[in-house]
């Protein structure tokens, strides 16, 4: 078991710098998710943890050793790639067993290591086939397999659900939130899918063109979003962006106005009168009728999705901007009719503009 | 319509009779020759009924036992060529589909430029360096020329194979505890045995077939089929005809068998890469 500490690791392919240094800290058997919009950094961050790129800069430990120049065999980890990666000549046991035989382990040790992880992810029927005569959802439990019989200390996941469809990936989240309790390992995953992130992880990295947005517990992230990039990537759907202009600010709060927006005091800091900023509101966290809310916006039903349970209402708000509000309940609205949404401004947050 | 289209399977039919005569007539004729009783190999007009006889193949054995020492080392120089060949044609292209740089993708143009000069040009020179390291008249000389001719067909054959397993099935075998040449040897090697069963095809034919180099470099010691067989032309007894017949049978017969048997792979081999965008 191993945590890892990143010191402001940098990676340049030529001239891009594509990891601009970043800096975390991974405590021993801690389930971390890296998230982010694509061509962000994220498997090649994994990479380099992995020991498959080089770092350009910065250093990696792994368990208190620093290991940049360590071969990946070295650093006792394993990595389940998204596209799976098995070797497609040799059986679901000799993909299993590979590295254990590269080790020369004994065979008595290989096979009860092998037999263990098939157990775990039950592969026990099918240790004889080839990863060709195998579902989607079979090679990716072998990939995993293949990852487990090494005894890593960190487990690396690319993006290893994303082949699948929707069911077996609800069914393989669980599954590696059980084996991540069974084995106790750290654990390292890549996902664009929130749900996946939210899920699994003890803690989330946002990444955003190759540095740490933030870094935090799934609903820290939900409740106290650290910048707007971070706001508008984490939750779906996604928050709203109103431009509001200060017009007062007191200790600890500043009161904001726009023609669409009535005036009301958020908490925030570091803003003055007259400044331009940005107003973050959930669709969630908007309810029919603003007469008796303390905060509000006023617009335009432009489109209505009902999905039951839900009501999703669009929103062109008298400054032209766009807004989505999530009422938790069917319900019907007339485009084009005139609306007011309120929200209570403790869950509103004000970003720089 | 329906008669265009017969007109096309006739077509076809007379294509495929016309291919097959030209290559296969010269062979069965051979073939026939070497177990015709001798005075009927030339009869005029050919006869077809005839007492097949082994008596040319017993002759053969009798007067020309340096042609099958001589197949023992066209065997050697053919097995050590195509064993050459192919562990230098995979190396490299493996190298050449896994790197790139501006020199390696200069350096391809070059491995084909290369092989478009006539051989016998760059080769000839070598004779009195040949000469000097004493590996005249031995089975390596020829074996690392016939090697050598193939090496850069070879080499992007074998790079066009292995551009077709994925690169991540390396990086598995880098993170499971594999250096390149386990990774090589355990996953490159197995997935690209098609491409390389079809280089050594294209070196087994050439080197058990050819003469010119083989005349130049060997003269007793390694002393190859093709050689023995010209020998029995010029022989000062005048040609025996139905020996020298059998002996062509001898000397195609292992070959044919060979290619027929990788044929699958042969042509997996010169349509690699055609179905890849
Ligand atoms: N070998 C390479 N050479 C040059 N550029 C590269 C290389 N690998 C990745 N990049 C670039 O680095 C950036 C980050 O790539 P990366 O694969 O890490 O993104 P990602 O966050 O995993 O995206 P996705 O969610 O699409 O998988 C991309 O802009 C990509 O083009
Ligand atoms: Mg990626």
């Amino acid at each position: 078991m191993a945590g890892l500490r990143l010191e402001n690791l940098r990676k340049k392919f030529g001239a891009i710098e594509i990891i601009k240094g970043v800096d975390l800290d991974i405590s021993d058997g801690e389930f971390v998710v890296f998230v982010g919009p694509s061509g962000c950094g994220k498997s090649t961050l994994l990479r380099m943890i992995a020991g498959l790129e080089d770092i350009t800069a910065g250093d990696l430990f792994i368990d208190g050793a620093r290991c940049n120049e360590m071969e990946p065999r070295e650093r006792g980890i394993a990595m389940v790639f998204q596209s799976y990666a098995l070797y497609p000549h040799l059986s679901v046991f000799d993909n299993m067993s590979f590295g254990l035989t590269l080790d020369r382990r004994p065979k008595a040790e290989i096979e009860a290591r092998v037999r263990e992880a098939a157990r775990i992810l039950k592969l026990e029927e099918l240790l004889h086939r080839r990863p060709a005569q195998l579902s989607g959802g079979q090679r990716q439990r072998v990939a995993i397999g293949r990852a487990i019989v090494r005894k890593p200390s960190v487990f690396l996941f690319d993006e290893p659900l994303s082949n699948l469809d929707a069911a077996l990936r609800m069914d393989m989240r669980m599954e590696i939130a059980r084996l991540h309790k069974e084995l106790g390992a750290t654990m390292i995953y890549v996902t664009h899918d929130q749900v996946e992130a939210m899920t699994l992880a003890d803690k989330i990295v946002v990444l955003d063109g190759g540095k740490v947005q933030q870094v935090g517990a799934p609903i820290e992230l939900y409740k106290k979003p650290a910048n707007r990039f971070v706001a508008g990537f984490i939750g779906s759907p996604k928050m709203n962006f109103l431009d509001v202009t200060v017009t007062r600010v007191a200790d600890g709060s500043a009161q904001v106005e726009s023609p669409s927006v009535a005036p009301v005091a958020v908490q925030a800091s570091g803003f003055a009168a007259g400044d331009r900023a940005v107003l973050g509101v959930r669709p969630q966290a908007l309810r029919d009728g603003g007469a008796t809310a303390l905060g509000s916006i006023k617009g335009h039903v432009s489109l209505v999705e009902r999905l039951g349970h839900e009501t999703i209402v669009s929103l062109d708000t008298a400054s032209g901007e766009r807004a989505l509000a999530a009422i938790p309940q069917d319900a019907t609205y007339e485009p084009g009719s005139a609306v007011t949404f309120g929200f209570d401004p403790g869950a509103a947050h004000l970003f720089a503009a | 319509m329906r008669s265009g289209r017969i007109l096309v399977v006739a077509g076809k039919a007379v294509a495929v009779a016309a291919l097959l005569t030209w290559s296969l007539v010269p062979i069965a004729f051979v073939v026939m020759s070497s177990v015709k009783p001798g005075q009927e190999i030339f009869a005029v007009p050919t006869v077809y009924a005839f007492e097949p006889t082994l008596e040319h193949y017993a002759e053969l054995w009798r007067r020309w036992g340096q042609f099958f020492d001589g197949l023992i080392d066209s065997a050697i120089i053919t097995a050590g060529a195509t064993a050459l060949a192919i562990i230098a044609s995979t190396c490299a292209g493996y190298v050449y589909s896994r790197n790139s740089s501006r020199f390696l993708n200069a350096s391809v143009m070059f491995l084909i430029v290369v092989r478009l000069i006539p051989p016998i040009v760059v080769t000839l020179p070598l004779f009195p360096l040949v000469n000097i390291m004493g590996l005249n008249d031995t089975h390596i000389v020829l074996m690392v020329l016939y090697a050598t001719f193939f090496v850069s067909l070879g080499t992007v054959l074998m790079r066009t194979f292995i551009d077709q397993i994925p690169r991540e099935l390396d990086e598995a075998a880098q993170i499971d505890g594999a250096g390149r040449l386990t990774i090589l040897r355990r996953v490159i090697v197995p997935l690209a045995a098609p491409g390389i069963l079809a280089v050594a095809v294209f070196v087994v034919v050439f080197a058990w077939n050819e003469f010119l180099f083989a005349f130049v470099f060997t003269a007793t010691k390694a002393k190859t089929a093709p050689l023995v067989i010209s020998e029995m032309i010029g022989s000062i007894d005048g040609v025996d005809w139905g020996i020298l017949f059998a002996a062509s049978t001898t000397q195609l017969a292992p070959i044919l068998i060979f290619v027929v048997l990788m044929n699958r792979y042969l042509v997996a081999g010169l349509t690699a890469g055609a179905t890849k965008g």
